[in-house]
């Protein structure tokens, strides 16, 4: 076409990836978004919710790494996921709180800026150790495999920086979908015993969080945990 | 090519020009009409902007005691400000028109936030509250802007080696793939939220609102009047429309430029411009319409979140975007 001094077409140069590692980063990424986003989130109706979102996203990665990749296997972990993380895990949370009764208000112990800034660090802290690991492979989607840790770490953040049962059980199951979406980038092949395996982790930590949560809310009538400092007589 | 009917450079680059002055105006009057049919509301009538510019030029011009001839400059600097940027950005071809190439994205910046700056300026000149706290207020809500504004601009640099809005452009056309990567979209979806905050819309302010407490930018108009005013109201609505075009031809949508210096191909792209001008303006009254405004220091959050997308495509771009 028609230009005045250079072609624009010319100073394209960065390498542009390819639709499946830019299918499986753009999921990734919504993961860990979704992190980003219930670390912000004041209720804990939409820190559920938004877990359940999050699995969505695991569940879509499964099955679309499975459609490229040609595993059947990962079908049936994306329909187990599908069953379990976003259906079944969100509403044993919902009606836990709604048996307990109180104020849905999650604490938060930071403002949000400063949160969402120590996490924005915690994130380029992830990616950048793993980017300096030498694992490299034609059909890895390199970023996916660095934003996965980031997501795991944001989610340790989420369960330091809020004080409340809720935040501190979800943080601990999207900790969950950080791991399985590491899992799905790195070692797509993986057994299909092994990623049942971790589901049936997450299930155990369920009825784990489940009995805690009771227990906590039976003695001290709150779902805070910034009473737990303090002496009883 | 075929020779003959073809426009030359120079011509196409005042058509920019005279796109976003003459359709602005147009642009913000329908998406006043679209918004006010979400509410229920018959609304004004598209050509109201006009109307209302045109009734602002045959009044007089008020100035407070004590301001000095700032207070008249500002809106004049402004407005010229506007009418540079639409010389540099890929408005209505692919290719770059004369000197587009010496403006990158920050150069464009940089103009803006001169124009941003004089508004300002002129409206600390009066001694009314309101003006200066809008003055205050936007010039604080800029800086905090700025880091997202530079890191999308970083992710911009890495995945075209320039900081052209051209570049960008067209390595959004080359392929899918391009078009779909995740630094792409982040940084998109970044700028989004950007031209969000400049345009004074929803979560930060009610662009439409007659509360003086929530407003920023709003607010440093209040003291002026008359063809000072108009130029004033004039240039929010290019500013709203320089924005929007960065917003679709550089990062949503880059299609449907001209290719060629045929004045078909160019009328047919001030169609297609003008379209996905009001589509982006229909995707911002749903916003308007759906979300509320946040309080005046929650608004660091929203601040919060755009830099966190911009950070994310930077770093997305660092570890496998090229590999």
């Amino acid at each position: 076409m028609i230009g005045v001094g250079v072609p624009v077409a010319a100073l394209v140069h960065s390498q542009v990836p390819s639709a499946f590692s830019g299918v499986a980063e753009g999921l990734t990424l919504v993961v860990l978004l979704s992190e980003f986003a219930m670390l912000r989130a004041p209720l804990s109706r939409s820190q559920i919710r938004l877990y359940s979102f999050q699995s969505l996203a695991v569940t879509a990665l499964a099955a679309y790494v499975a459609a490229a990749r040609g595993i059947p296997d990962l079908y049936a972990l994306a329909v187990l996921s599908l069953g379990l993380k976003v259906i079944v895990v969100p509403l044993v949370i919902v009606r836990l709180l709604r048996d307990a009764r109180v104020e849905l208000v999650a604490s938060n112990r930071l403002s949000v800026a400063t949160m969402t800034l120590l996490a924005i660090g915690l994130a380029v802290f992830a990616v950048f150790v793993l980017g300096s690991l030498p694992v490299h492979s034609h059909s890895l989607p390199a970023a996916a495999f660095n934003l996965s840790a980031a997501v795991i770490l944001v989610a340790f953040l989420l369960v330091i920086v809020r004080s409340d049962v809720i935040s501190q059980a979800v943080g601990f199951f999207s900790l969950e979908n950080g791991v399985s979406v590491t899992s799905l980038v790195v070692a797509a092949g993986l057994p299909l015993v092994v990623e049942v395996a971790f589901l049936f982790d997450l299930l155990v930590a369920v009825v784990v969080f489940g009995v805690l949560m009771r227990v906590h809310h039976g003695r001290t009538d709150t779902l805070s945990t910034d009473v737990l400092d303090r002496l009883k007589g | 090519m075929v020779a003959g009917a073809e426009l030359s450079q120079p011509v196409i680059q005042v058509g920019q020009d005279l796109t976003i002055l003459v359709f602005a105006p147009g642009v913000s009057g329908a998406i006043a009409q679209v918004e006010a049919r979400f509410q229920g509301r018959r609304g004004p009538r598209v050509l109201q902007p006009y109307y209302d510019l045109a009734k602002l030029f045959r009044k007089e011009t008020l100035v407070p005691e004590d301001a000095s001839w700032v207070f008249l400059a500002g809106p004049v600097v402004a407005f010229m400000c506007y009418l540079v940027v639409p010389l540099l950005i890929p408005e209505l071809t692919t290719y770059s028109l004369p000197l587009g190439y010496m403006g990158d994205i920050l150069g464009g910046g940089f103009i803006l936030a001169l124009a941003g700056f004089s508004v300002a300026l002129a409206a600390a000149e009066t001694d009314a509250p309101y003006a200066q706290l809008g003055s205050s207020r936007a010039m604080t809500f800029a800086a905090l802007i700025e880091p997202s504004i530079l890191f999308v601009t970083f992710s911009v640099a890495l995945i075209t080696t320039t900081d052209l809005p051209y570049a960008e452009a067209a390595a959004a056309r080359s392929s899918f793939a391009a078009a779909i990567r995740p630094a792409h979209l982040l940084a998109a979806l970044a700028f989004f939220l950007v031209v969000l905050n400049d345009t004074g819309r929803i979560p930060v302010e009610t662009h439409s609102s007659t509360l003086e407490f929530g407003m920023i930018d709003e607010a440093r108009t209040l003291e002026h009047s008359g063809p000072a005013l108009a130029l004033l109201k004039w240039g929010s609505n290019m500013k709203q429309l320089i924005l929007y075009v960065l917003l679709i031809n550089v990062f949503a949508a880059p299609w449907g430029l001209a290719g060629s210096r045929q004045p078909g191909a160019i009328g047919l792209a001030v169609v297609v411009f003008l379209g996905k001008a009001l589509a982006v303006g229909l995707v911002f009254t749903l916003i308007d319409n759906s979300f509320s405004k946040l309080r005046l220091f929650k608004i660091t959050e929203f601040m919060a979140a755009a830099f966190l997308l911009a950070v994310l495509a930077v770093l997305v771009l660092f570890l496998g975007g090229g590999a």
